[in-house]
């Protein structure tokens, strides 16, 4: 293994994420090559996560851009801050002064609202992380027009000319595979499926989490969970509700997994109404046996 | 390796990938020259992540790619196309189905290098005498043909009615667009003259099709394909796929143009397993890889078919169940429900039945006719 990706593993457990080696070399390659990461995974493997813990890793802004069917220019560039360019409007006219003037004064920085997209391209301290989180539930045409803004990083804006980045921001892009993207965008970036972690990972996942778990508890929770998502289930659970579910067992003060207990808060891990009825108490007893009988 | 050796191998890598169906263009195999530059190249794993980062390798294709990688590391570089092997134990046999399935997925034409990512070619499983016939077509008269492309040119209109999230500037009624009224009103010295407006245009809807052409649907085949060409000339980003042993994608063969050159394309490149339905493992495999990029809660999923079917019904209930969660609606069309004593006791219906919105007939065009309002948006 190169010494900087095993060097960036080690940061990244340091910052509390549980890495493989699969994410370490292409975060280092997206790092490197300054590409865009398209990251792609069921919910709750942690892709939102990966942009943080890069951001906390160089130490630098996170710029957070959600996507959602229907995201505009206005709401993920810029804006015109109409308000005030209109007041500016009223009291340029007392002061004599041209139309041309006019319109150069308020068609200036100063009344330019800055949206995620623009702010992290015009960050001075240095490159930002840029997140643009569920990318598939934006429409085609704003993949489109992200697609040139992560070629060229560089923005026009017709009433003030062409904006040029100050710094290349490193930039994640994160989708649940809702709508498949676009072929151009793909090509831009580096690519990374996150898988459902393997059970030594979950438990490792678990204690960096949830220390006050205890060894214990945090093998039988990983063995369960490993059982739980060889099962057919419409919703396989994802780490995010490992560790809710095992918070809430810390809560109540389970040291170890009980039938009852376990039936009890099923509702933290399976959040399908069919999957938590198709899972009665002779497969719970079966997914036990699994978790706990290994253990003994 | 040494450098140039790199490259040699790498091209020869993504060729055979292409070769698998695999989408890797030259961009992509550039990255992965860039790519290995950056890491330990006697380190195998850190040497797959990267190839596996660089070319963009999707979980559907991850197979494929595992399969290539090994014995381009195996032989010391050696990319070689892949030759047809011998016999596979029965999982590979799927893989070795989907890579076939994956060659076709790939647009004739359309792959980088041309002429050798042609279909078929070289993939095992595959010979030019499995290639549909064309007298499967054959039952649906072209006047037939011109009867339906009349009616569904009419009623395109009609399956475009829901509003989109997007706004576009509008004369006239919508509601008001400061942006642009603002912008107006500088030009008049702050005076707002006139109000500039936008609104919500009309979508069109979203349709999946699942079309069975295995050979008890033979007689009725044409006509449901003519029907979903139509159909996609109206609504162009509806999704085909054809299943009956193996479930393929015919999407990116379904080029517009008339009916009639489509259904001559799809005779010429289409495999024909007449024989066998296995609508459950189908299914599964229309859920595993396609449900999520393709089916949303716009979606309307259509399934064509009889549901006669000899494979393993276990996957296909809790196929269905999924693909009903997330659409917005499952039809059934059964062209033997035209029949006033049809009853949907066929073993596949009957399984399949409990997860579909609407059961409904489609032996002619005038309950095709019937099902148009279902499939607006």
């Amino acid at each position: 293994m190169r010494p900087e990706i095993a060097a960036l593993l080690e940061d990244l457990e340091r910052q509390g994420y549980i890495a493989d080696p699969a994410l370490a070399t292409t975060l280092y390659l997206a790092q490197e090559m300054r590409r865009p990461l398209l990251v792609e995974g069921d919910a709750g493997v942690g892709k939102t996560e990966v942009a943080k813990v890069w951001a906390r890793l160089l130490d630098t802004e996170l710029i957070r851009l959600q996507c959602y069917e229907g995201l505009d220019v206005a709401t993920s560039l810029y804006e015109w801050d109409y308000q005030r360019q209109l007041l500016r409007l009223r009291l340029a006219e007392g002061e004599g002064r041209s139309a041309g003037e006019i319109e150069e004064l308020i068609f200036s920085r100063a009344y330019l609202l800055e949206r995620p997209l623009l702010r992290a391209i015009t960050r001075r301290e240095g490159p930002p992380v840029l997140l643009i989180d569920e990318i598939d539930r934006a429409d085609e045409a704003f993949e489109a027009f992200l697609l040139e803004l992560l070629s060229d990083f560089q923005v026009t804006i017709p009433e003030l000319g062409t904006v040029r980045a100050e710094h290349v921001p490193y930039v994640v892009l994160t989708s649940n595979r809702t709508r498949e993207i676009g072929d151009a965008l793909r090509r831009r970036c580096l690519y990374l499926h996150i898988e459902h972690p393997t059970l030594e990972k979950e438990v490792r996942i678990l204690r960096t989490r949830v220390p006050e778990a205890g060894a214990r508890l945090a093998a039988e929770i990983g063995r369960f969970m490993q059982a739980l998502r060889r099962r057919r289930l419409a919703k396989a659970p994802g780490v995010a509700e490992t560790i809710d579910w095992a918070q809430a067992l810390v809560r109540l003060h389970g040291e170890h997994l009980d039938r009852e207990t376990v039936e009890q808060t099923l509702g933290c891990i399976l959040k399908d109404r069919h999957d938590l009825h198709e899972l009665g108490t002779t497969e719970v007893e079966a997914l036990m046996a699994e978790a706990v009988g290994a253990a003994g | 390796m040494s450098r140039p050796d790199l490259v040699a191998h790498l091209a020869g890598f993504a060729r055979a990938l292409r070769e698998r169906g695999v989408a890797v263009t030259l961009s992509d195999a550039a990255d992965g020259v860039a790519a290995l530059t950056l890491v330990d190249l006697s380190d195998r794993d850190e040497v797959r992540f990267a190839l596996r980062a660089a070319l963009k390798i999707r979980p559907r294709d991850a197979a494929a790619f595992e399969e290539l990688f090994a014995r381009l590391w195996s032989a010391g570089g050696e990319g070689a196309p892949a030759q047809p092997s011998p016999p596979r134990p029965p999982r590979l046999q799927t893989a070795a189905k989907k890579r076939a399935g994956g060659a076709l997925a790939a647009p004739p034409g359309a792959a980088v290098e041309g002429a050798d990512a042609l279909p078929g070619e070289g993939a095992p499983g595959w010979s030019p005498e499995a290639l549909l016939r064309r007298k499967a077509f054959d039952a649906c008269s072209p006047a037939d043909l011109q009867a339906m492309e009349r009616l569904l040119d009419r009623l395109a209109l009609r399956l475009a009615t829901r509003p989109s999230r997007r706004r576009v500037p509008v004369r006239g009624r919508g509601e008001p667009d400061l942006r642009r009224s603002f912008r107006r009103a500088v030009a008049h010295g702050g005076e707002l003259l006139k109000l500039a407006r936008r609104a919500r245009p009309l979508e069109e809807p979203r349709l999946v099709v699942l079309c069975d052409t295995s050979g008890s649907m033979e007689p009725h085949t044409r006509f449901l394909l003519a029907f979903v060409l139509a159909v996609r000339r109206a609504v162009p980003r509806t999704e085909v796929f054809a299943f009956n042993t193996a479930l393929v994608r015919l999407t990116p063969w379904l080029r517009p143009g008339r009916v009639e050159a489509t259904l001559e394309r799809l005779a010429a490149g289409v495999p024909d397993w007449s024989g066998g339905t296995k609508i459950g493992e189908c299914l599964a495999e229309f859920v595993e890889y396609y449900l999520d990029p393709l089916v949303n809660r716009q979606t309307t999923v259509l399934v064509l078919s009889d549901g006669l079917d000899r494979g393993d019904l276990a996957p296909l209930a809790p196929a269905m169940r999924a693909v009903q969660a997330r659409a917005r609606r499952v039809l059934w069309l059964n062209p033997l429900a035209g029949d006033a004593r049809y009853e949907p006791t066929a073993r596949a219906m009957a399984a399949a039945l409990p997860y579909v919105d609407r059961l409904l007939p489609a032996h002619d065009l005038a309950s095709l006719e019937r099902l148009l309002p279902l499939l607006a948006a």
